[in-house]
């Protein structure tokens, strides 16, 4: 018997049909979705209901920063690097300008220190209160939205009068803060530094901030859509986390107590009680909960830190024109979204010769392909987003 | 459901000798078979090329470094600025860096090697740390340095078809070949005293 070809076809058919066999699919999400902030584009190859194959398409965004910041000098570099986390700007600034500080050996004074540490506390909250506005609109909650982002408003106009910038301040300047104007270091203080009230503004600000989490925390954790949406979802091992390099509250809601404010010297944490927030599962849950409380840690730090802020000089003695001595050094700082550093390659001159950055976004999104294999469609939405990343931060 | 790390790594000043860190780093770069170096408080251990991938996997299992923070490269060829052509006499070489943390105590530990230049060749780490993956597509676009045992060495974020490695120093910044501005333009050395007095006229 010969089997011609509308047999073949004929039995391959039938054979579709009792195997329940169902076609494959290639979804395409992005990279204008709004649920990626930013322009990521997922490629998802999807059976049924799961996903089974999710590659993430970045690059949108590449601004090439490590080769122009081998064109740039230092006091330039600060604009750029500004620009990497633009949710956080104000954190970026600081690893960098400490490495280059290391570099030159200058000691910053005090008062300048605690200016960059409540600075860069108040990135913190304002980073963590846009995760909060928008994780809940992605898995349909709205309401938290509009509590988030007032109360962002407000430690953003705080961070605006004090360095005049609300998303890329660059008020850091190798060997401490950018004085205000008429109060220069070669000249006697007349202005004061910190514009009239900002201190007890940020106190005030700092408790409502607390309380908005409350608030937060009784719209989300009381919500069951929400619970059941993350509970349980996109569950991360701390060994798998180490591995992809997930850093910050990612890592921390696996169970890791690891903090660098706590680890590094970057800034003096030392002085401030505060607590590492570590989660329990490493679910999509557990990292919403993580940055909430992360909050409320960031504003005790605040308040204790304005308790006892020193008086003194903002600058330390630096020469105009910086020329970094020849040396290389790794100087990371625990930024909102997670580890941040700089390695940075001095060869003597004005500009670094090689400025490579560690930004946090981009080794936790590196995780998704792992981390997305057999989940729901929805839930890709839902991991991605508890994941907190920037795509500026990722792209670089 | 909280808890702070009792370690803190004490904040040490940069001294040549007698690093608390010393001792950590030479019985690191023992294990490895490599060379410790301390300089500001980072710790680099260089190893030769072909031990590059049993140095990784002695560092996560020996030393619990099993953070994998980043791997990226230098194009050593001190000769050149930006943009130049290559002179014939300097050594180009490429210096392949990762680093890698641990989760307890907050060591880190920068690992590096050197590649040939014409050639940059090194098996891939992604068998040891699943992060490898991304940061190497990026250094293979970035400096042309070939992973070996890389499933997927396709551009990251450079869009599909360009040519060069951008981070090579032999590659040219364009915009700045044709207007250097604001490039280096404000290292002219500044008057060092105002020429006035008084700041407030």
């Amino acid at each position: 018997m010969t089997i011609n070809s509308d047999t073949m076809r004929h039995l391959s058919e039938a054979q579709v049909s009792v195997e329940l066999e169902t076609e494959d699919m290639t979804l395409n999400i992005g990279p204008q979705h709004p649920s990626t902030h930013g322009v990521l584009r997922l490629v998802a190859r999807i059976d049924g209901e799961r996903a089974f194959d999710v590659q993430p398409v970045i690059g949108y965004m590449h601004r090439g920063y490590e080769k122009i910041c081998e064109v740039r000098t230092y006091p330039q570099i600060t604009t750029i690097i500004n620009r990497i986390d633009w949710v956080s700007g104000y954190a970026n600034e600081i690893p960098f300008i400490v490495a280059a500080e290391k570099l030159m050996e200058v000691e910053v004074p005090e008062r300048a220190q605690y200016i960059r540490l409540i600075l860069t506390e108040m990135a913190r909250i304002s980073s963590h209160l846009i995760f909060m506005a928008s994780y809940p609109l992605e898995l349909g909650a709205a309401t938290p939205l509009f509590f988030a982002l007032r109360e962002r408003e407000r430690v953003l106009d705080l961070l605006e009068s004090v360095t005049g910038g609300r998303f890329h301040p660059n008020f850091n300047r190798i060997g401490g803060v950018k004085p205000a104007a008429g109060a220069g270091p070669t000249m006697k203080k007349t202005s004061q530094d910190l514009p009239a009230n900002f201190l007890p503004e940020t106190r005030s600000a700092m408790d409502r901030v607390m309380e908005v989490c409350d608030e937060l925390e009784d719209l989300v954790a009381g919500n069951e859509i929400i619970l059941a949406r993350t509970r349980g979802v996109g569950v991360i091992p701390v060994e798998v986390a180490a591995a992809y390099g997930l850093s910050g509250p990612n890592l921390r809601a696996s169970g890791v107590p690891f903090d660098l404010r706590k680890i590094e010297d970057y800034l003096p944490y030392d002085r401030f009680e505060f607590d590492v927030i570590t989660g329990e599962n490493g679910d999509c849950w557990d990292r919403w909960h993580c940055r909430l409380q992360e909050i409320r840690e960031s504003g005790k730090i605040i308040q204790q830190a304005i308790d006892d802020i020193p008086s003194g000089d903002l600058l330390a003695k630096v020469p105009k024109l910086i020329k970094v001595p020849k040396g290389e050094t790794y100087v990371r700082a625990e930024n909102p979204k997670g580890e941040m550093g700089y390695y940075l390659v001095s060869d003597g001159k004005d500009g670094p010769y090689r400025l490579k950055i560690r930004s946090a976004s981009f080794s936790n999104l590196s995780i998704l392909p792992w981390v997305l294999e057999g989940v729901l469609v929805p839930d890709i939405i839902a991991i991605m987003g508890s994941l907190d990343f920037v795509l500026g931060d990722v792209d670089r | 459901m909280t808890s702070s790390p009792s370690e803190t790594e004490a904040a040490v000043e940069t001294e040549p000798q007698a690093h608390p860190l010393q001792e950590y780093a030479d019985g690191v770069a023992d294990a490895v078979g490599g060379t410790a170096e301390i300089q500001f408080d980072t710790i680099k251990v260089k190893v030769p090329n072909d031990a590059w991938v049993d140095a990784h996997v002695t560092a996560r299992d020996q030393f619990d470094l099993v953070f994998f923070s980043w791997l990226s490269a230098i194009d050593w060829c001190n000769e050149v600025e930006v943009g130049d052509e290559l002179s014939e006499e300097v050594e180009e070489r490429f210096e392949l860096l990762t680093t890698l943390g641990d989760l307890t105590e907050g060591k880190r530990v920068t690992f590096s090697t050197d590649l040939d230049a014409k050639t940059p060749v090194i098996p891939s780490l992604i068998e040891v740390f699943a992060g490898a993956n991304w940061h190497e597509r990026e250094a293979h676009e970035m400096f042309g340095i070939d992973f070996l045992g890389h499933p997927n060495l396709a551009h990251l974020y450079l869009p599909d078809g360009f040519l060069g490695n951008p981070l090579r120093k032999s590659f040219p910044l364009l915009t700045r070949e044709v207007k250097p501005w604001p490039g280096k333009v404000d290292v002219e050395a500044m008057p060092e005293k105002p020429t006035t007095e008084n700041p407030e006229s």
